[in-house]
């Protein structure tokens, strides 16, 4: 062995960057903190309204991101085992980092411009549909108190936006220099239109019993077990307004506006990267936002589907524990490391102890963020309403990931009979049946 | 009045996030000129003539004439909807003969075969 001096490896080199950056970066942040926070946290404590909107916005945007990965992952998975397939299962346990990586992918890929294409409206169709399912998120309320902003024409609001999609598609469509991409954009828009009365429509019942279009009091109104749900009340308004949404979503079998299988991805032929990426991700958190809506109007929202038995105060009186909270605060952060990277030294195949300490103590450090966080801003209503907000609301992304596995795509004559011949007179049978049991029973 | 605020706002918001998404996209991907071939549409393989943005079928504007007609019903319903505990039997009949008109319009497209996909 001749002595060569060798050069550090890549995680040694990444690791002596980081420690670099750590050491000027932290005396940088450090010094920053001390000038800036000060008036910085008056001036915050001073605009609380703005406060809550920054927060609000960016928890709703960055909320899409997780959404769309589990739903890209279900609708992976969950047809995988109806096809008697395995699905991913390289990639994170059970393959549950496929999705994440699916969207490393669509953002790394080139972003081409084809030739001919109106390089405007080209670019602003994608951000004009992913912004309508942005927008509608803002007035779902996921918990008592949690939610964007709540308006008093909450529901008309939703179905305004809504509305807006299909500009989103026609520009997707018209500024495409393709065929495929106008005929499907101009079947997108004429299916979007089409479910888009009976949607509507099937929710007055809902409106007349709550009195308000408000989707935090329709929500309040359902209080109580499950036969307070409106799903009793509005049997027939479920059914048109769940089928409705399945083709406003753009899924199987109502998915006329991709048919992959005849119009090449219908408008969205022509896109690639990101911009392609973007209508994909508009579907996915859409159809997230249709199952928040149908639970919110039909299956209760945040509400538990019975009394919850026990009653649940939590009341922390960190003095109170006096020898023990030092022990807790002493201990508890190493005992939590060591355990948690014995757990993943012996379950995690690649794992040695260096990494799974420091994996671990990052995990404890975070979790004991999170908690002390936790404690002091969430209130319990909110850990209670949220899941069994997602809990509703998932059940529903698994019957659109059912319908999809189960039904073939219908025919466009009859995907389009049914909203007008059917989905619609039933839509106003349903409003007056509501209306005179209502006069029936307060007339 | 704050309400309006969040929706500009978000809007604001939600243009910054999907274009900050793109201009990453863009950073870290890779990117060529491209030939003339690869800026051609796909028409599944054959090359493309004529006019794209050409003529096509009457009936999708006859959807969008119905849409516009029923959506601005669905407007008025939902005002009708909240209002409706104070209205109860009046209300009823009154929808009643404008819902009526409004079917006597889908009766006579339907007639005319409009709902029908051609």
């Amino acid at each position: 062995m001749t002595a060569v001096t060798r050069r550090p490896t890549l995680p040694a080199r990444a690791l002596l960057a980081g420690v670099l950056l750590l050491l000027v970066g932290g005396l940088v942040i450090t010094l920053a903190a001390v000038l800036l926070l000060p008036p910085l946290v008056d001036f915050l404590a001073a605009n609380t309204p703005l406060v809550r909107f920054a927060v609000a916005a960016l928890v709703l945007l960055l909320i899409t991101i997780p959404v769309a990965f589990i739903v890209i992952y279900m609708e992976l998975k969950v047809i995988a085992r109806m096809n008697l397939r395995v699905g991913p299962d390289r990639v994170g346990p059970f393959g549950a980092a496929q999705s994440v990586v699916h969207g490393l992918k669509v953002l790394a890929k080139e972003d081409f411009t084809p030739f001919g294409v109106d390089v405007a409206v080209y670019t602003l169709a994608p951000v004009a549909v992913f912004l309508t399912t942005l927008m509608t998120i803002l007035v779902v309320p996921f918990a008592p108190g949690l939610y964007g902003q709540d308006f008093n024409i909450g529901l008309l609001y939703v179905f305004a936006i809504g509305g807006l999609n299909v500009v989103g598609l026609m520009m997707a469509g018209w500024g495409s220099f393709n065929k495929y991409s106008l005929l499907g954009a101009l079947r997108a828009a004429a299916q979007a239109i089409s479910y888009e009365i009976p949607l509507a429509l099937a929710v007055v019942g809902v409106i007349i019993l709550a009195g308000t279009m408000s989707l935090n009091s329709i929500v309040e109104q359902q209080a109580g077990t499950v036969f307070d749900w409106n799903l009793w009340r509005q049997p027939l308004g479920l059914v048109i307004f769940f089928i409705a949404a399945i083709a406003e979503a753009n899924r199987t079998p109502l998915d006329m506006t991709e048919a992959d299988q005849e119009l090449v991805a219908g408008f969205a032929t022509e896109y690639s990267g990101m911009r392609f990426g973007f209508f994909f991700f508009a579907e996915y958190v859409n159809v997230f936002v249709v199952s928040c809506l149908v639970t919110v109007l039909f299956f209760g929202g945040w509400n538990a589907p019975f009394d919850w038995p026990f009653p649940v105060a939590i009341d922390l009186d960190p003095a109170g524990y006096e020898a023990w909270l030092a022990f807790l605060l002493v201990a508890g952060p190493i005992v939590g490391t060591v355990a948690l990277a014995a757990l993943l030294r012996f379950f995690v195949d690649w794992m040695r102890w260096p990494g799974a300490l420091l994996i671990a103590f990052l995990l404890v450090n975070l979790l004991a963020v999170g908690a002390l966080v936790g404690l002091a801003f969430v209130t319990f209503d909110w850990v209670v309403g949220l899941t069994w907000m997602m809990v509703k609301s998932f059940a529903f992304v698994f019957t659109f990931v059912w319908l999809r596995a189960t039904l073939p795509r219908v025919r466009v004559d009859q995907l389009m009979g049914v909203a007008w011949k059917w989905l619609l007179p039933a839509a106003l049978v349903n409003i007056f049946v509501t209306a005179a049991a209502v006069v029936l029973v307060w007339g | 009045m704050e309400g309006i605020w969040y929706v500009v706002g978000f809007i604001v918001a939600g243009i910054s996030f999907i274009f900050l998404v793109i201009a990453l996209s863009w950073l870290i991907s890779h990117r060529t000129k491209g030939s003339r071939a690869k800026g051609l549409p796909y028409e599944s393989g054959i090359d493309t003539y004529g006019d794209t943005h050409g003529r096509f079928g009457v009936s999708y504007y006859m959807y969008a004439l119905l849409f516009v007609a029923f959506d601005i019903e669905v407007v008025f319903i939902f005002l009708w909807a909240i209002v409706f505990r104070d209205l109860l039997m009046g209300g009823i009949v009154s929808m009643g003969i404008f819902i009526a008109i409004l079917m006597l319009g889908l009766a006579y497209a339907w007639r005319k075969g409009v709902l029908t996909w051609r």
